[in-house]
């Protein structure tokens, strides 16, 4: 029997039944595993960025010639970039997935990260709209859904991956 | 840096880098400054007017480059937006698009915050973009012709020192959404 795959290969094969024309990030150990995939993959460029607001730039590029983009990133990352999510994706009513690891949950209690998740909780949620899953049991369909509601909204949407207490280590 | 006093204004150094192309080159400027100066210079519907954070068109050529790979990109930027996005040019060097280059305008100042200076006015831009691109591939406006500007590899980097102008430019006068569907059509096409 082939066993459960993990949750950075879900992640991975929703992201390609997506059909982007690129994926950009900066690594976090919670998406490693997918970013390497994505590195691998013949079917988009990923484009490594050094910062993260970078990676905001490089989607709404995409996006603005009507192409589908991923932006992999941190919730610190994010924060990092909500200038350019607003002034470029918001503004400009840009289509385009943030996937973002949502660190600092009950199951993920690094003392580093418990800031990041308050002010993501306070930053991003009243912006912009949020959709959460469990990191390790994601559905396959996460992503081309993520795309056809951002779509359909004209606005970039937000994936937020978590820790859950009692599911399996995502990372 | 050359003589201040026989500098060409930022239009004029857009016109002449976009003159430089056989073909009319996507040209993705940072918001304010080179925003004005582009639609003044040379309005057309490949242009993609950024409004977002300064420094930030860079990274938004980089997406386009990426998804348009068998067109030319050109992003504009002055000196204190590049150096509000300068690891930018670590990405792009690393991505190593092939249909990408900066043009760098240099006026040492921020135009559309009271010409405030930049701290890099001092900055060898010049030997910047060459640690990212490499020696060939960044280059003087000053020293390029169209038949030189062909044979350099991309990405590269123009860096081109101006005039400090004595008034801001002419309004965008275009909404987003303008902005987006005329870029959208000719993206597509």
């Amino acid at each position: 029997m082939a066993g459960k795959a993990s949750g950075g290969d879900a992640l991975f094969r929703s992201l390609v039944a997506a059909k982007p024309k690129l994926v950009t990030g900066v690594p976090d150990g919670m998406l490693a595993e997918t970013i390497m995939l994505c590195e691998a993959s013949p079917d988009f460029p990923y484009i490594a960025c050094a910062r993260e607001e970078e990676c905001i730039g490089v989607a709404c590029g995409a996006a603005m010639a009507g192409e589908r983009a991923v932006v992999m990133v941190q919730n610190a990352g994010l924060l990092n970039s909500l200038g350019a999510f607003a002034t470029m994706g918001l503004r400009y009513g840009l289509p385009f997935v943030v996937i973002v690891t949502n660190r600092g949950a009950l199951a993920d209690p690094n003392g580093y990260d418990i800031e990041k998740r308050e002010a993501f909780d306070a930053g991003v949620r009243p912006m912009a709209r949020v959709f959460d899953f469990d990191a390790s049991d994601l559905p396959d369909d996460l992503i081309p859904a993520a795309f056809k509601w951002a779509e359909a909204a004209r606005k970039p949407v937000i994936i937020a991956l978590e820790k859950r207490l009692g599911a399996e280590a995502a990372a | 840096m050359s003589d201040l006093s026989n500098l060409p204004s930022q239009k004029d150094a857009i016109a002449a880098a976009l003159a430089l192309y056989p073909a009319r080159p996507f040209a993705v400027s940072d918001i304010g400054s080179q925003t004005g100066w582009l639609k003044a210079a040379s309005h057309d519907a490949r242009n993609l007017y950024v409004s977002g954070p300064m420094g930030l068109a860079t990274s938004v050529a980089l997406g386009l480059a990426a998804v348009r790979p068998n067109e030319q990109v050109l992003a504009i930027a002055g000196d204190g937006a590049l150096a509000m996005n300068l690891t930018s040019l670590a990405t792009i060097a690393g991505a190593k698009p092939k249909n990408l280059s900066i043009l760098l305008v240099d006026n040492r100042v921020y135009e559309f915050t009271a010409s405030v200076p930049t701290p890099t006015r001092e900055l060898d831009w010049l030997a910047v973009g060459r640690a990212f691109f490499g020696v060939e591939q960044c280059m003087r406006l000053s020293d390029l012709t169209p038949e030189r500007w062909a044979s350099v590899a991309r990405p590269a980097m123009i860096v081109a020192d101006i005039a400090a102008a004595p008034a801001k430019p002419p309004a965008l006068g275009m909404t987003p959404a303008q902005i987006r569907l005329d870029f959208l059509k000719a993206a597509k096409c």
